[in-house]
């Protein structure tokens, strides 16, 4: 209990008290990450021996707010405290000469808490409410240098196409509870027949939007405004973890459709992205492309039927893209950019952080022993081992060699190149990134002890599968590194270059179609308008006759009915200023004298208002006579 | 003591005193209006603290009007009534405070403000059909005089058309409270709810009636069309009123009455109304994204939040399940508490901007963040919780409702669309008036002032409690909802 609390609220709390004290704002937040950490730590070690630990809090008279730790979740929200931690470290360096550093590190660790609450939601409410929560944050993020141009129109369209996407949670959620009747995760998982397949389709929707799949890759690639540490926490650990996050947690529950779905989503995104990187000219943007396309491998993981697989290739992702990201963003203060051509050689003036970035570069292509060589080779076991074999594993592979590739140029252009000066040395930007990259290439040593805390071993492959994965890593980085992009992709880098987008991407698909239909209801409310005056007018005409034929008993009975609006015809006359002020302090006076009154109100709009006020006695009358026949 | 008679005819008899008053410079009216309308909420909280009871109405209080025709002065409470209740008196309270500066022909905008007050007060509180009608109409000729004498540039038309909506749409009502009494003998609308007197032809006549009646307050496509008209003219605490409380008694009046009164009837419109609300949604989210008049685009939405709160309510009475009636019921009445702490914010800054800059064309702006963070972040924030951000108000009502839509009716789901159509709207206009290169026009803009604090930092705080701990509300209104038999 005390280590769930502290894992939730140790960033929640630092983030509310940079926010409120407005000072010393490094401090708070590398304490609320620690507590973070240290919680999380604590819950890892407590449920992996024992019992899932739960927390209950009221929210809804049915739908109570859920935390669960489970060895899965207590896994997840580690590895997101981990790279949180080291992040913030990194930023505090980062961030030095930033003047918005309150708003900065207030926002980063509200992220945190929101993925920390969706890695260790217990119902749906809990982690829809979380997964939104993390949109609202990164769009936070992403425009947090709100002034400059472009970067309002990212942070825009990252949560209006993730949003979109997020109505698959939305009803996939509402399709589970109103199926089990609770919005607790574990109940519904046992959701079986057509309701599981609709929901496993529906969260597959979602989950192609927050973890940039095709079609909807768009936005992580506009997404690189955000200050770099952001970029860092944003790709490996938490926004577009949260797809592959839902899909690994709901594995159990999916049907063979919805897998076979998921799979091919993931193999082809794997290749789309992959070119995409490849043909980019901007490192972060590279690197950006990379993560749609390991978190496609991911999809192809669980799609194949290993989920466990999928989540080992997470944790490596997540320290490597980090350690990627957070070197990207040394050298871009050397070199104030991030464009291919600005970074040549920027590497060699910096040989400690460009052989953590190269680790980190090789432990993706998957060589050996570094972590997502294990990862990997369980990724290609299980594309092998499905019984969608014929479609997974090439999509796989494919996508394996073009992963080295883009490393393998991102290094070439790194390394090759003039040196060039450097600013001053970045110690704390060093340890965050040195961390990271330690753990990027120890951690495949601890995915066996990780597989039994789970209960769930992947595949243990022989020989062919780690052939398969070295050969395609190596071919690949050899490829990169050698071969210029525009050779090795051919006709395919113009398309690649802008992103696959077909028909107009995400704007041409949705941006221009909902401004079409606005364009067309406001035409449509102005022709509305005019004949709803038209009939008003009309109906007022005609029956001002009939008024001016009706006697003086009804004028009164009228009266009784409609005093207010004779009042108001009147006022309406003259809705001078002196005309209010004497209407309303005369309101006593006229109480007394309305009856008199309302016989000289002739003229004007007054007939309209008699005129309704008359419709109305008309159907009143009528209604009294007919009141004994329904009655 | 009662305290719901004190709490409905103390604004008014403020206002009187005010009349009788040698000196009625703006300071003293001021004075009295925040000061009465700061009593008024205290006493509303009593009220609260008070209770209410399951499976009826609470506090009530009775005195002989004209007993010849079963009509009676009778006020009574709810967890239908008690939260729009609070609501009323904080937004009024509010809207005092941020009046102040108001000087021109300030005692008679203060006695009009306090005429609304006891109108809306009494409109929720009733329990008597002909006194609901009275206090509903004499709510309809306050907001006119407000509009028609403090609004904007085109606010005579603008008040005239209000006026003719409303008045034309509110005389359908009177025939339907007629029809139920005649059934009956009586105007004690607890009579009416227990057992429905009307039935048949006759109870699905008086159905169309009210609904027709409500659906121009609400408002609901396709009679929706006095309202950005009258938004955009109002006062801007005209406005506030008018989204806040005014636009309730519109949903008030669909579960009140439409719904507990001819429930059979309602059943049987169910899929109609239903369908009127998906249209609304939809139609008021997309009509919101072609405004560029930052006060239409609010009132636009309006529509859209109005129109969940009539899916809810049609999802109840169309659902067999009473657990999903319950939550349907929940979600609309949590929506109608939302909506006027988010819109009423909304419009408020709104005002506050267009003090300052004397437009609210959203091309005029640019940049302002940097230049007014308390307004802009403000904004900001209202604006997530008005697109349904998750903890802030509109969440939990909205997950409620579309939950038990999509349980009852699916294909009315396509409701939930708007959600992205009300976000991309907002961020577009966060976009356009507070991000990117800023506006040198503005460079002196001037940021809220204490007084504007204390307007708007309530309703953000409201906004975010409800959103993350809606418990003391929600409980409220399930205590009613739970036990409510139609």
């Amino acid at each position: 209990m005390t280590t769930l609390a502290l894992t939730l609220l140790g960033p929640l709390l630092a983030a509310l008290a940079i926010l409120t004290l407005r000072r010393a704002p490094e401090v708070l937040a590398l304490a609320g990450a620690g507590f973070g950490f240290l919680g999380a730590v604590g819950l890892f070690v407590a449920v992996s021996g024992g019992d899932p630990l739960t927390a209950t809090l009221p929210f809804l008279p049915e739908f109570p707010i859920r935390f669960i730790a489970s060895p899965l979740t207590a896994t997840l929200s580690l590895v997101v405290a981990t790279v949180a931690a080291m992040a913030l470290t990194y930023a505090t360096a980062y961030m030095r000469k930033d003047t918005e550093r309150v708003r900065f590190f207030g926002t980063m660790l509200l992220f945190v808490t929101a993925m920390q609450a969706l890695v260790l939601s217990g119902d749906w409410i809990t982690l829809l409410a979380a997964w939104e929560m993390i949109g609202f944050a990164s769009y936070l993020l992403i425009g947090f240098w709100h002034g400059r141009p472009g970067v309002a129109g990212a942070a825009t369209r990252a949560f209006l196409y993730t949003r979109t996407a997020d109505l698959g949670l939305y009803t996939g959620a509402f399709v589970l509870i109103g199926a089990a009747g609770t919005s607790e995760i574990s109940v519904t998982l046992a959701t079986t027949g057509t309701p599981a397949l609709v929901a496993g389709l529906l969260l597959l929707v979602a989950a192609m939007g927050k973890s940039a799949q095709v079609p909807l890759q768009d936005w992580l690639m506009r997404a690189m405004a955000g200050p770099t540490p952001v970029s860092a926490l944003l790709h490996s650990a938490t926004l577009v973890a949260a797809g592959a996050i839902l899909l690994i947690r709901t594995a159990p529950m999916l049907p063979g459709g919805a897998l076979l779905a998921i799979g091919i989503v993931g193999g082809v995104t794997a290749v789309i992205t992959g070119l995409i990187a490849l043909a980019e000219r901007d490192l972060k943007r590279l690197l950006a492309a990379s993560t749609a396309s390991q978190y496609g491998l991911m999809l192809v993981a669980i799609g194949a039927g290993a989920p466990v697989a999928a989540l080992l290739h997470l944790i490596a992702h997540a320290a490597i893209k980090s350690s990627l990201f957070l070197g990207a963003g040394v050298f871009q203060h050397d070199r104030d950019g991030t464009g291919l051509d600005t970074l040549e050689g920027a590497g060699r003036a910096r040989p400690g952080i460009f052989a953590g970035f190269a680790i980190a570069a090789l432990a993706l292509a998957g060589i050996p022993p570094l972590a997502a060589f294990f990862s990997k080779d369980a990724i290609i076991a299980a594309a092998l081992e499905s019984n969608a074999a014929p479609w997974l594993l090439p999509l796989t592979l494919a996508g394996s060699v073009l992963t080295g590739a883009y490393m393998g140029r991102a290094l070439s252009v790194l390394w090759v190149g003039e040196p060039g000066p450097v600013r001053a040395s970045v110690p704390f930007m060093a340890i965050g990134m040195g961390v990271l990259v330690a753990l990027a290439a120890g951690l495949g040593f601890g995915f066996g002890a990780l597989e039994e805390i789970l209960g769930a071993e992947t595949e243990k492959p022989g020989w062919i599968v780690p052939a398969m994965g070295l050969a395609v890593g190596l071919g690949g980085l050899a490829l990169g590194w050698f071969v210029a992009p525009a050779r090795l992709l051919g006709p395919l880098l113009v398309p690649a270059r802008n992103g696959f987008v077909f028909a107009g991407g995400m704007d041409g698909l949705i941006m221009r179609p909902a401004l079409s239909i606005a364009a067309a209801c406001e035409a449509f409310e102005q022709r509305l308008l005019g004949a709803q005056i038209g009939l008003i007018r009309g109906l007022g005409l005609g029956t001002a006759r009939l008024v001016n034929r009706a006697d003086g008993a009804l004028l009164a009975f009228t009266l009784w009915i409609g005093q207010q609006s004779l009042r108001l015809g009147s006022a309406t006359q003259s809705t001078d200023t002196n005309g209010i002020d004497a209407a309303i302090f005369g309101l006593v006076r006229r109480m007394i004298a309305a009856g008199a009154q309302a016989r000289r109100l002739q003229s004007g709009f007054i007939h309209r208002e008699l005129a309704l006020t008359a419709i109305g006695i008309a159907l009143i009358v009528a209604v009294l006579l007919a009141a004994p026949y329904y009655s | 003591m009662p305290l719901l008679t004190l709490a409905t005819f103390l604004p008014i008899l403020g206002g009187l005193a005010l009349m009788a008053l040698p000196n009625r410079s703006a300071r003293v009216a001021h004075g009295i209006s925040i000061a009465v309308t700061g009593l008024v909420f205290l006493i509303t909280l009593a009220i609260w603290s008070r209770g209410i009871v399951p499976g009826g109405f609470a506090q009530t209080e009775e005195i002989a009007w004209i007993p010849a025709i079963g009509a009676a002065y009778r006020l009574g409470l709810d967890g239908l009534s008690l939260p729009l209740v609070l609501l009323t008196s904080l937004l009024f309270f509010l809207s005092a405070i941020y009046s102040a500066r108001i000087s021109e022909r300030a005692p008679s905008y203060v006695v009009l403000m306090l005429m609304l007050e006891t109108a809306a007060l009494g409109t929720f509180m009733a329990l008597d059909g002909l006194l609901f009608y009275v206090f509903f109409e004499v709510s309809l000729v306050g907001m006119y005089f407000m509009i028609a004498g403090w609004g904007y540039e085109e606010r005579q038309r603008a008040a005239l058309m209000f006026f003719l909506y409303t008045l034309l749409g509110s005389l359908p009502l009177l025939l339907a409270i007629i029809g139920l009494y005649l059934s009956s003998g009586t105007f004690d609308m607890r009579v009416w709810i227990d057992a429905p007197p009307l039935t048949g032809l006759a109870a699905m006549l008086a159905l169309i009636a009210m609904l027709f009646t409500f659906a121009v307050k609400i408002p609901a496509f396709p009679v929706h069309t006095w309202l950005p008209a009258a938004h955009v003219q109002a006062p801007t605490a005209g406005s506030v009123i008018l989204a806040g409380v005014m636009l309730k008694f519109g949903t008030y009046g669909l579960v009140r009455f439409a719904l507990q009164m001819t429930p059979e009837a309602f059943a049987q419109a169910g899929q109609v109304i239903l369908a009127v609300g998906v249209v609304s949604a939809l139609y008021g989210a997309f009509a919101a994204l072609a405004q560029s008049d930052l006060k239409k685009m609010i009132a636009y939405t309006s529509v859209n939040h109005m129109g969940y709160v009539v899916i809810g309510v049609a999802v109840a009475a169309l659902s067999i399940d009473p657990r999903i009636r319950v939550i349907a019921l929940d979600g609309a009445t949590l929506q109608m508490v939302s909506h006027g702490l988010v819109t009423g914010a909304l419009f408020f800054l709104l005002g506050m901007l267009q003090d300052r800059a004397h437009s609210r064309d959203m091309g005029d702006f640019g940049g302002l963040l940097a230049r007014v963070p308390w307004l802009g972040w403000a904004f900001i924030l209202s604006a997530f919780a008005s697109l349904g951000l998750p903890g802030l108000a509109h969440f939990p009502a909205e997950f409620q409702v579309f939950l038990a839509t999509l349980n009852t009716a699916p294909w009315a789901i396509i409701a939930i669309l708007a959600i992205v159509v009300t976000a991309g709207l907002y961020l577009r206009a966060i976009a356009a008036v507070f991000l990117g290169a800023e506006n040198e026009k503005w460079a002196e803009m001037p940021d809220l002032d204490r007084r504007e604090k204390l307007v708007i930092v309530p309703l953000l705080i409201l906004t975010v409690l409800v959103g993350v701990a809606p418990g003391w509300l929600i409980d409220m209104i399930h205590t009613t909802m739970a036990s409510l038999s139609f």
